[in-house]
């Protein structure tokens, strides 16, 4: 009588078959999935493509300014590069619908460009990349953070030692 | 006789469009992305066979391609081989990233990834390894270019 045992869960429960096509699948949480880009909070310290195992993310430059390229089609989802950015410019999505024609393969990459500015203070040429506000008490305000964006490194350094923080 | 051979093929071709037959090439994978086709196929929880496809030991019986593994020297020939033994119209899946870049072994030197420099791929899915869900969207999406193709 066992099978009548079995026939009555199987009523109650139903199939044990998740219903993706047809039907909505369920995604763990922290599934890691599609990488997300924000161009906003990139430092341009390039730890990312140091510790990216497969060589999915590289940066190059260009003449408008720091280009950050990565292709889902190399990146083995290891989760490196998320761990690693020290201002979660790069996080991963549980975004898991990647299956795509294969005339479509170059389209799954990530292409930003860190641009250029001229420096405010001493107009010397520099990348108008996000300070690293991680560690900095008191945090640095939204207006502070432009500000910086449009520091050369040297007046970088010189505005942090006067506002007295250490970064 | 030419009308009913049409009749017939006609009517084979209804058919088949039904079911298309799966068939899977290692290419020399690291097994990671062969267990997760082998989960798609044979767990209950996943049964790709609600699409009509059927997993089939000859690589002449079969419809579409899963391809696994960056193309390693070792088996490239076989795999070639392999891959023309299977009749047309067939469409190929690209399953994991090493046969579409080489993932994780790319620029190594016993692998000859990427792998459409030697067979046609129609449908990739990354990941490594892709989850059995991505996989069934790729047969999926493999399915609706087959029907093209019948």
């Amino acid at each position: 009588m066992n099978f009548l045992k079995i026939l009555v869960r199987n009523l109650v429960h139903g199939p044990s078959t998740v219903p993706f096509p047809f039907g909505p699948a369920w995604t763990p949480e922290r599934l890691r999935g599609r990488i997300v880009f924000k161009l906003d909070s990139c430092t341009a310290c390039r730890a990312c493509e140091q510790v990216c195992a497969p060589g999915a993310i590289r940066f190059d430059k260009t003449p408008d300014g720091l280009r950050f390229m990565m292709w889902h089609n190399t990146c083995v989802f290891c989760g490196l590069c998320e761990f690693y950015c020290p201002t979660d410019a790069i996080r991963q999505s549980d975004d898991w619908h990647m299956a795509h024609a294969t005339a479509d393969q170059f389209t799954m990459a990530i292409r930003e460009v860190i641009p250029y500015v001229s420096c405010t203070a001493c107009g010397a040429k520099a990348l108008a990349s996000s300070p690293n506000p991680v560690g900095i008490t008191p945090p640095f305000t939204p207006e502070e953070i432009e500000q910086q964006r449009n520091l050369c490194p040297g007046c970088r350094k010189k505005a942090l030692a006067e506002r007295g923080a250490a970064s | 006789m030419t009308t009913l051979l049409e009749k017939i093929t006609d009517q084979a071709r209804a058919l088949a469009v039904r079911s298309p037959w799966i068939y899977r090439i290692n290419a020399g994978s690291c097994n990671g992305c062969d267990v997760e086709c082998a989960t798609t196929a044979l767990i209950p929880r996943y049964d790709v066979e609600r699409l009509g496809c059927q997993y089939c030991g000859s690589p002449r019986h079969a419809d579409i391609v899963l391809i696994t593994g960056p193309l390693t020297t070792r088996v490239k020939e076989d795999v070639l081989r392999v891959f023309a033994e299977i009749p047309d119209p067939k469409v190929t899946v690209a399953v994991g990233v090493c046969p579409i870049s080489g993932g994780i072994f790319r620029d190594g030197y016993a692998v000859n990834a990427p792998i459409d420099k030697y067979l046609p791929v129609d449908i990739n899915v990354p990941g490594c390894p892709p989850r059995p869900q991505a996989i069934i969207e790729g047969i999926a999406q493999a399915i609706a270019i087959w029907r093209e193709r019948l």
